[in-house]
């Protein structure tokens, strides 16, 4: 246990002096992407106000005030497409990087960061829309807002550790590729991204309690929505980060020399 | 002081599809590792007891059929794969060459491709920017070094990696066989940065099927066969050609 955290722990900071590569590289990888394109990665921001707008356009409640809705959805989308950005392509991270793997001496985490980063930096062009799209559709710029600002630091810091979760899953059981891929497609729909919990449905209410990813949405959405600070969320998303962040320790020490002969 | 030093150094991979469907018994034992199963799991025994020292200005050549177990060596000397049992120690910096386009991306030009290697082999962006006159130069790549590495052909990315490689002066400096890519003038130019670095106290391994490279090159030479060293012997280098003269 001591060991796999030394381990975990050496393996992290080896990275973190060798911070130029995965800047860079992750820098490379976002061209690379949209190498060619007229808009380049403006087009991520364009994907999401898209996205957004479609779901207000179906599924704003009637009668109901539709700015509070744009922005429920706004900030929703951006929270869950991120979380579902980087768990879906974490499972599969090790297997792309194989050459690498097989070829460099780079500790693990050089990967878990560059594709982080990655995630973050596309991240941003959401980031940018989704305050667009609050600051038209009326929402004032009030001090609560620095608790979203926190709760988006949280969901920051528990990044590196959802990443490294799944990537190790994703090298031991290849299946689990498809699995993830799959449950989190199924799991926008239980979790409150565009429907709100009203407490009547127990189907509702119970996917809402129930889920993690709940808070990790709330804590981001709430102190926009209602100007207030989401105690329970925070709490919640606290301990749900920590351990993650065990785990992540805990399989970075113990498996990080495996990895190479199991992709 | 530069060195490498094994001690019963085995290797097992395991594989968890089955390799073959002919029935074993049947199987002539081939070149490569011996092939092993228990239950649905599968080994390949890939290297078996391997001990050896190396001390400062070794130039060891690694021979034997495919599937000795050369690459898989080369890998456990870089600290790629972690020996299954046995123990290893190595002193010095060590940069290895496995693959020519291993940390090359294709759509960036060969010069972005240089910071890129640097900052994987872990060099300062000041070293970087120090040597990079010298990778280019030494590459004799000219005017392709800024377009991208996808336009390059294997003989100019095995330039590029070469010169990339041997830069920074690594100690140790681990080499598979793809270093026959490059044209003879350029392997020329590489066997005289690879003796400038023996000579400056450092160590070499060299993976090859390619005798003359190895007789000109190295000083012992490491027969592999089956993951067990056939032979481990030592022989003065036949210089050849502008490397004698100097
Ligand atoms: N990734 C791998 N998984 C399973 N077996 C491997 C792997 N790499 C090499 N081997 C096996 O290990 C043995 C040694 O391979 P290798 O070191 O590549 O030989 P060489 O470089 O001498 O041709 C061979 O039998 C090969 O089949
Ligand atoms: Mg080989």
């Amino acid at each position: 246990m001591i060991a796999a955290l030394n381990g975990a722990v050496d393996d992290i900071s080896k990275a973190m002096k060798l911070h130029r590569v995965w800047i860079a590289l992750a820098h490379e990888d976002i061209g690379d992407q949209h190498r060619r394109t007229t808009l380049g990665p403006l087009w991520l921001l364009v994907n999401y106000v898209a996205f957004v707008g479609t779901f207000v356009f179906v599924f704003q409640p009637a009668g109901k005030d539709a700015a509070g809705y744009s922005a429920y959805v706004a900030i929703g989308l951006l929270v869950w497409f991120y979380l579902m950005e980087v768990m879906s392509t974490s499972v599969a991270l090790f297997q792309r990087e194989e050459s690498f793997i097989e070829g460099t001496t780079l500790p693990l985490f050089v990967y878990v960061m560059r594709l982080g980063l990655q995630s973050v930096i596309r991240a941003g062009y959401a980031i940018a829309g989704c305050i667009a799209i609050l600051i038209v559709s009326g929402s004032p710029v009030t001090f609560p807002w620095l608790w979203s600002l926190a709760g988006l630091l949280l969901i920051l810091f528990v990044t590196p550790a959802l990443t490294t979760v799944f990537a190790f899953l994703g090298a031991f059981f290849p299946d689990s590729q498809f699995i993830v891929g799959n449950l989190l497609r199924v799991g926008m729909f239980f979790t409150p991204v565009f429907w709100m919990n009203n407490g009547q449905d127990p189907i509702q209410k119970y996917a809402y309690e129930w889920n993690p990813f709940t808070y990790f949405l709330e804590i981001v959405r709430l102190p926009i929505i209602n100007g207030e600070f989401p105690v329970h969320a925070f709490i919640v998303t606290i301990i749900a980060s920590l351990l993650t962040w065990a785990i992540a320790l805990l399989l970075l020490g113990r498996y990080r020399k495996q990895v190479v002969f199991l992709i | 002081m530069v060195s490498i030093k094994l001690d019963s150094v085995s290797l097992v991979y395991k594989l968890h599809e089955k390799l073959t469907l002919s029935a074993p018994d049947r199987r002539v034992s081939g070149p490569g590792g011996r092939i092993e199963s228990s239950g649905r799991k599968q080994f390949v025994q890939a290297l078996d007891g391997v001990s050896f020292e190396l001390k400062a200005g070794d130039r060891l050549g690694l021979v034997g059929p495919n599937g000795a177990g050369k690459t898989t060596l080369l890998k456990v000397l870089y600290g790629i794969y972690e020996p299954t049992e046995g123990s290893i120690a190595i002193e010095g910096k060590v940069d290895a060459l496995f693959n020519i386009n291993i940390g090359f991306r294709r759509e960036a030009t060969g010069r972005r491709n240089i910071v890129l290697r640097g900052l994987i082999s872990g060099w300062t962006e000041a070293e970087i920017e120090e040597k990079m006159e010298d990778i280019i130069a030494f590459s004799e790549l000219g005017d392709f070094i800024d377009l991208p590495f996808k336009s390059y052909s294997q003989g100019m990315a095995a330039r590029l990696a070469f010169s990339a490689a041997t830069a920074l002066d690594p100690e140790i400096l681990l080499m598979d066989e793809w270093i026959g890519a490059g044209d003879a003038s350029f392997q020329d130019k590489a066997k005289r940065r690879m003796d400038e670095l023996a000579e400056k106290a450092g160590i070499i391994v060299l993976a090859s099927h390619n005798e003359s490279l190895i007789q000109s090159v190295c000083t012992k030479k490491l027969t592999l066969k089956s993951g067990r060293i056939e032979s481990l012997t030592t022989e003065p280098p036949k210089r050849m050609g502008s490397a004698a003269k100097r």
